[in-house]
């Protein structure tokens, strides 16, 4: 699975500093396209302000983003997304009241004429909501469907298909699964697959559930701190190691004699 | 722990649409079935009680006067009802619309009585240190299009300065808005008690009268512009000497309506004369079956049967009288001033009074010449806003500002842009409000729009838009717009109870109509 390509985007000595604060110091990151790269490390340790930076929301200090091998700097949200990064927020960044197809263009509806008051092509957003939404494994059957009355695990479908289809070739998936039950969480994790099966994506993947890592990342980073402590394919890895880094390079065997 | 459930899919539990179920699943419905009730109600209610029937469509309330006067009152809160509506869908509230309607009308009555000018002030030095004004631009007669549009450049104005205030400071445009209600209805009295003061008086009234009836202006052939009042009383021997160059099928046509009219108010005169005179009699009879007189009965009854007056003869129709009904059918000179303060839809009126003989009042007179414009107006602005909500990228936008901001801003929308025009949408339908009125009265109150903004936003709950933005179609306005005028005009016609009671009845609908929308709220939210 594991690409021989250039990575898509990929960051060198990236810090952020909030004041005295340093959130992130001189991380590094290559993320390769059809790959599933895991972000894992403990609360507060960075993995947002990393995503942020890299999603226009926050400007590095120090270091370089590249994107497809060039420098790029993000003075907003919009800038990131104009050369394909996509961003999966928490929330979804969906309107609950109105229907599938108008979350899914929102912002970026199709329509006869030109200006705000063009009219928008119902029918054609329709097919396509439907097709793209199919496509990463959800039959959506009513796009008329107001997204409140949606399964989580099909809203966060809703989220990564839009940003799919509006050109995302990184997909930053800023934890899709926390907040959502069992069934729906396998839903999502399908969903990711299918994306990485799509083969030209990459995808940014931020967990705190080793389960979830272990069955579809390709790729691990861990942090602590700020700071990188250990990365390395799902091959090189093993389960332990994982657990043990995710938990910021403490013995999980240590924790449990603490608590004993 | 049966396996067989396994084979449901996620798409087994979505109810394929019931087209029935669908319909009455609509959130408008509720409302709808209201507006049914109230449209009963004053039809049922507004039947004189010597006429009693159960045919609602026999009542005052559906007369032709009635329609046009009802219509009138729904369509003025209609237009405002829009603007507030809209706003509340983007998720936030205009309570300078009352006012805004009395300071439009003031701006516009003003500049049409006396004129538009910009002035510079500065201190003069002569005689005392005291302000002067240099007058940079001054019309004197100011037409109806530039008053409306000079009018439209201060409210719309200051709209938007309400709406850049919120977006910028982030300050509930509850607060916001309740200051331009303050200062809008302020500056409004006190330009017009500063414009209308004379030496002789300690302050000036806070109204404009004495405008012209300026839709009423028009070009009468020879004379040049005059207003149709003082034409139709010209001396007669001019009214005369203007049919002279009138094409004679215009004066068959107008001749043969005239007769028709009088004959209808001889019929209507004879019909009254004979009630006058039975009506004693029938009273008489009632007294003399109570008292069970035989005698009496018979001759009473004999006296009713006999009853004979003799037909009232139809005025006959002189030529001053074609020549004042030709005056009434010249269009007016000022297109625009008619376009918002004229009639709509006289030629149907017309019809129905002339050969269909419906639209006739008790003394055979045309009852309702049409409609009020605003009726249109209201008919434009509703078609053009559900097109705008429902159909076209704005109206996704609209949606998405008031259902969730942070997710409309994150996907591009420009949020503050949005909430800012439809702020000054909102000013732009208070002017369109007092446009009209202005326009149909000639005159113009501070007092004018007074609690209209809290009318609004009654009607806009009532038709199913939710509070807390996000939610809401156009026919929902339009049906809150309707109930509140028809509830009005409903409970003004139950016999024998307080005409204010309508209060108490929107009051409970209000409530009622905010519970039933938070509940679909919360079960489109997924919260049910
Ligand atoms: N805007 C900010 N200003 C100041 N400090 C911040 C800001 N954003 C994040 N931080 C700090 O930076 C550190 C890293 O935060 P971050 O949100 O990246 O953690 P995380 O790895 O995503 O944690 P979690 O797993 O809980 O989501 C935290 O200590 C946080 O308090
Ligand atoms: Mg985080």
């Amino acid at each position: 699975m594991i690409s021989k390509s250039n990575p898509l985007i990929e960051t060198k000595d990236l810090v952020k500093k909030f004041g005295s604060f340093t959130a992130l110091n001189g991380v590094s990151l290559k993320v390769y396209p059809g790959e599933v790269h895991a972000l894992l490390g403990d609360n507060g340790a960075g993995k947002s302000t990393l995503i942020k930076a890299l999603s226009g929301v926050h400007q590095p200090t120090s270091g370089k983003i590249l994107v497809e091998g060039n420098e790029t700097k993000f003075n907003s949200p919009r800038d990131a997304s104009e050369v394909g990064i996509g961003t999966v927020y928490q929330d979804l960044a969906l309107n609950s009241l109105t229907s599938v197809t108008r979350n899914f263009f929102l912002g970026r509806e199709l329509k006869f004429g030109k200006g705000p008051f063009g009219i928008l092509k119902m029918q054609k957003m329709h097919n396509i909501a439907i097709e793209e939404m199919a496509k990463i494994g959800i039959k959506i059957e009513d796009p008329e469907q107001p997204v409140g009355t949606m399964s989580g695990g099909q809203r966060q479908t809703l989220a990564i298909a839009r940003a799919i289809y509006f050109g995302a070739k990184v997909l930053i998936l800023d934890e899709p699964t926390s907040a959502l039950g069992q069934k729906q969480q396998m839903e999502v994790l399908k969903t990711i697959k299918k994306v990485q099966q799509l083969g030209n994506i990459a995808i940014i993947l931020i967990t705190h559930n080793e389960i979830h890592a272990r069955l579809i990342a390709d790729r691990y980073t861990f942090i602590s701190l700020g700071e990188v402590i250990g990365s390395g394919t799902s091959k090189d890895l093993e389960g332990d190691d994982i657990r043990r880094l995710m938990a910021g390079g403490a013995e999980v065997g240590d924790l449990a004699k603490e608590l004993a | 722990m049966s396996s067989s459930k396994t084979s449901r899919k996620e798409s087994d539990r979505h109810n394929p649409k019931n087209s029935l179920i669908s319909m009455i699943s609509r959130p408008e419905i509720g409302p709808i079935g209201v507006m049914i009730l109230l449209f009963g109600m004053l039809g049922y209610f507004s039947i004189p009680a010597s006429e009693t029937t159960w045919n609602p469509f026999a009542g005052e309330g559906f007369n032709a006067l009635g329609i046009r006067n009802n219509l009138r009152v729904i369509s003025q809160l209609g237009i405002i009802a829009l603007g507030a509506g809209l706003l509340i869908i983007a998720g936030e509230f205009d309570l300078s619309i009352g006012s805004m309607i009395g300071f439009a009308g003031a701006c516009m009555a003003m500049t049409l009585r006396w004129g538009f000018s910009i002035v510079l002030p500065y201190i003069s030095f002569d005689g005392g240190a005291h302000l002067e004004f240099y007058t940079l631009l001054h019309i004197p007669d100011v037409s109806p299009i530039l008053a409306i549009f000079i009018t439209l450049c201060f409210t719309i104005t200051f709209g938007w300065i309400q709406g850049f205030i919120i977006v910028r400071s982030g300050l509930p445009s509850f607060i916001v808005t309740l200051g331009g209600l303050f200062f809008l209805r302020g500056l409004t009295e006190v330009s017009l008690r500063s414009f209308n003061h004379r030496p002789d008086q300690a302050k000036g009234a806070t109204t404009v009268t004495e405008i012209p009836d300026i839709k009423n202006i028009i070009n009468l052939p020879g004379y040049g512009e005059m207003e149709r009042e003082a034409a139709k009383y010209l001396p007669e021997t001019d009214l005369i000497s203007i049919l002279k160059n009138l094409p004679s099928d215009v004066i068959t046509k107008i001749t043969e309506r005239l007769e028709y009219t009088s004959q209808r108010v001889a019929e209507a005169k004879t019909d009254l004369l004979i009630a006058k005179g039975v009506k004693p009699l029938e009273k008489a009879l009632e007294n003399a079956i109570a008292s069970d007189n035989e005698f009496m009965i018979k001759t009473i009854q004999d006296k009713i049967e006999n009853f004979k007056i003799d037909p009232v003869t139809p005025k006959t129709v002189t030529d001053v009288d074609i020549a004042r009904a030709y005056i009434d059918t010249i269009g007016s000179a000022r297109p625009v001033a008619d376009f918002f303060g004229g009639n709509i839809l006289e030629p149907i009126f017309d019809w129905l009074y002339f050969p269909v003989d419906w639209n006739v009042n008790n003394f055979g007179n045309q009852f309702a010449p049409g409609l009020y414009s605003c009726v249109m107006i209201w008919v434009i602005l509703s078609l053009v806003c559900y097109i705008v909500l429902s159909k076209t990228q704005v109206g996704n936008w609209i949606y998405s500002t008031g259902g969730n901001l942070s997710a409309a801003q994150a996907n591009g929308v420009p949020t503050n842009k949005v909430k800012i025009s439809l702020f000054m949408f909102s000013a732009f339908c208070a002017t369109l409000f007092a446009t009209c009125q202005v326009f149909e009265v000639n005159t113009s109150d501070a007092a004018k729009g007074n609690l209209k903004e809290l009318e609004a936003i009654a009607a806009a709950v009532i038709g199913g838009i939710v509070m807390t933005g996000g939610f809401g179609t156009i026919l929902g306005i339009i049906v809150g717009a309707f109930i509140f005028g028809l509830a009005k005009e409903a409970f003004f016609y139950i016999p024998g109870i307080d005409g204010s009671f309508y209060r108490v009845f929107l009051g409970f609908v209000i409530i009622a109509s905010a519970l039933l929308n938070e509940n679909i709220r919360k079960r489109i939210m997924g919260n049910i």
